[in-house]
């Protein structure tokens, strides 16, 4: 479901990726100083997205340096300085990691993510205590997925709601006192959330049936059960419209953001990026220039 | 003026007339009234288009002193002028015949004025429930209900519901209106991306880059470096 966020790479300038890789390490940071090394791990595109766009938000200007990392101990890195809203982002990606994991162990028994859950389950606790209304608004969106799973709902939309409402809780982040802002960055959320989720549901067709699980797409559009490949054919063009008018609207709540610094970078996500990985994962490669993302 | 009417256009201090119409005619299309009908944050794009009417105006008026001399730019201030007019004209004229067809419903029938009430004033559920109640579903029916769907974010359902109120009642402009609408949003935003693609650099150019960078992750995989600054 995530890491479908990323920038157009050979759109952007170099240092545009330097610093936007400072933010991700600057996360990643974040994460080791509150939580330690092991949920360092869990860390993906998304949630470095969601750090930059709310600190880009804010007019301090960005301070960083070069630094070696455990991670990546050959080279020395440029690495964004945490502030509250990296911070904000740890905990947030504690929260749906440790979700995620969960569902994963009980859904399929997956003893990989069950082992993820214990390991992550004394920082998840950690994050919960600080966010308890947040949390709790997730397990009401997370409950109501599994329900709609359970019944086989057959609306893209429906199904699609509780994911979206998730991200949209993410994006409204407490710290941003605008309220206005707020409620633009909400909108925002909630559309990308559509997004990541029926291109996820879109990407996943054939090992979805081929597993027996449920798919939305797979049930609005009610596949015969002949040949898995033409039915995702046949819809590329329903897809294709969902997908591109959830990132629309995305972009428009964007536009409507006072963005003071990273205005390339973010540029390069909302108006290239989003657009290239859906052309990339709706099998259009030739559409896009014939340029790949690398 | 509380902002810097510069930084509202998202120019420098001092940019000439010619760059102030750019840059507000480029704003002026992204903040459209067009572009947020049936989004959520319509009222805000409202706003932020006031604010740009605003900047425009002042500097129109005041940064104009410096330029007088030179001559020539009376003239592209009249034409700006004249641009303007006509995008307030417009709106005018939307705004009046949207007051015009919600009084044309008042008269029809009164759960629709109340639905379009409910959904002008983001009251998504009030209009929800109005419509389950309503028992002969119209075109009218169809089309509100999509623009509940639509303001909801659930667009599949929105596009499909106002395509059934257009195949209903395939006169009614406002329907037609719509449908073009969702479509135009759809290749505009794919439109902004390919003309990025393209504006910034030719086909070639990304070739010659992406292989570039090709050869220089090739050479590193080896050890060595092609292009020591990536």
């Amino acid at each position: 479901m995530f890491g479908y966020v990323e920038p157009d790479k050979p759109e952007l300038k170099i240092w545009e990726f330097d610093v936007f890789r400072g933010y991700y390490c600057g996360l990643c940071r974040a994460i080791k100083k509150r939580y330690g090394q092991i949920p360092r791990l869990t860390l993906n595109y998304d949630m470095a997205f969601l750090y930059v766009l709310l600190d880009s938000l804010s007019p301090d200007p960005v301070t960083g340096k070069m630094q070696r990392c455990f991670v990546h101990p050959t080279k020395k890195r440029y690495i964004i300085a945490p502030n509250i809203y990296a911070e904000y982002t740890a905990d947030m990606n504690i929260i749906l990691m440790y979700y995620n994991l969960i569902d994963k162990w009980k859904d399929e028994k997956n003893f990989p993510a069950g082992t993820g859950a214990l390991v992550l389950k004394k920082a998840y606790k950690k994050s919960r205590k600080l966010y308890p209304e947040k949390c709790e608004a997730i397990e009401t969106h997370l409950k109501r997925l599994a329900e709609l799973e359970a019944n086989n709902c057959d609306s893209i939309d429906e199904a699609a709601e509780p994911f979206a409402l998730i991200m949209r809780e993410l994006f409204e982040c407490g710290h941003i006192k605008d309220e206005a802002e707020r409620k633009t960055l909400g909108w925002l959320g909630y559309n990308l959330g559509r997004w990541i989720y029926i291109i996820d549901a879109y990407d996943d067709i054939e090992k979805d049936y081929s597993r027996k699980a449920y798919n939305p797409l797979i049930s609005q559009y009610s596949f015969d059960g002949n040949d898995i490949k033409g039915f995702k054919e046949t819809i590329k063009e329903k897809a294709d419209f969902i997908l591109t008018y959830s990132l629309s609207e995305a972009e428009k709540a964007y536009s409507l953001l006072t963005i003071e610094k990273n205005k390339g970078i973010l540029d390069n996500i909302l108006y290239s990026g989003l657009i290239a990985r859906t052309d990339r994962v709706l099998g259009e490669r030739g559409r896009s220039n014939e340029k790949e993302s690398v | 003026m509380k902002k810097n009417p510069y930084k509202v256009l998202g120019i420098k201090a001092g940019a000439s007339y010619d760059e102030i119409k750019r840059a507000y005619r480029e704003l002026a299309k992204k903040y459209h009234p067009d572009r947020y009908r049936n989004n959520p944050l319509a009222d805000l794009a409202e706003e932020k288009m006031r604010e740009i009417n605003e900047a425009y105006e002042y500097l129109m008026k005041n940064a104009g002193a410096s330029y007088q001399y030179q001559g020539g730019y009376e003239q592209s201030y009249d034409n700006s002028g004249a641009y303007q007019g006509q995008y307030q004209s417009q709106q005018q004229s939307s705004y009046q015949s949207e007051y015009k067809t919600r009084y044309k419903y008042e008269e029809e029938a009164d759960w629709e004025s109340r639905v379009r009430t409910y959904i002008n004033s983001g009251n998504l559920n009030e209009a929800q429930r109005i419509l389950d109640r309503v028992t002969t579903r119209n075109a009218a029916w169809y089309y509100l209900q999509g623009l509940v769907f639509l303001r909801r974010g659930w667009f599949d359902r929105g596009f499909s519901n106002i395509q059934k109120a257009v195949n209903m009642d395939p006169s009614n402009f406002e329907y037609r209106n719509a449908l073009n609408n969702l479509n135009q949003q759809n290749t505009g935003y794919r439109q902004n991306y390919y003309y990025r693609n393209t504006y910034h650099s030719s086909p070639d150019m990304c070739n010659l880059c992406l292989n570039l960078w090709c050869a220089d992750t090739c050479c590193e995989c080896m050890g060595g470096d092609l292009i020591s600054c990536c």
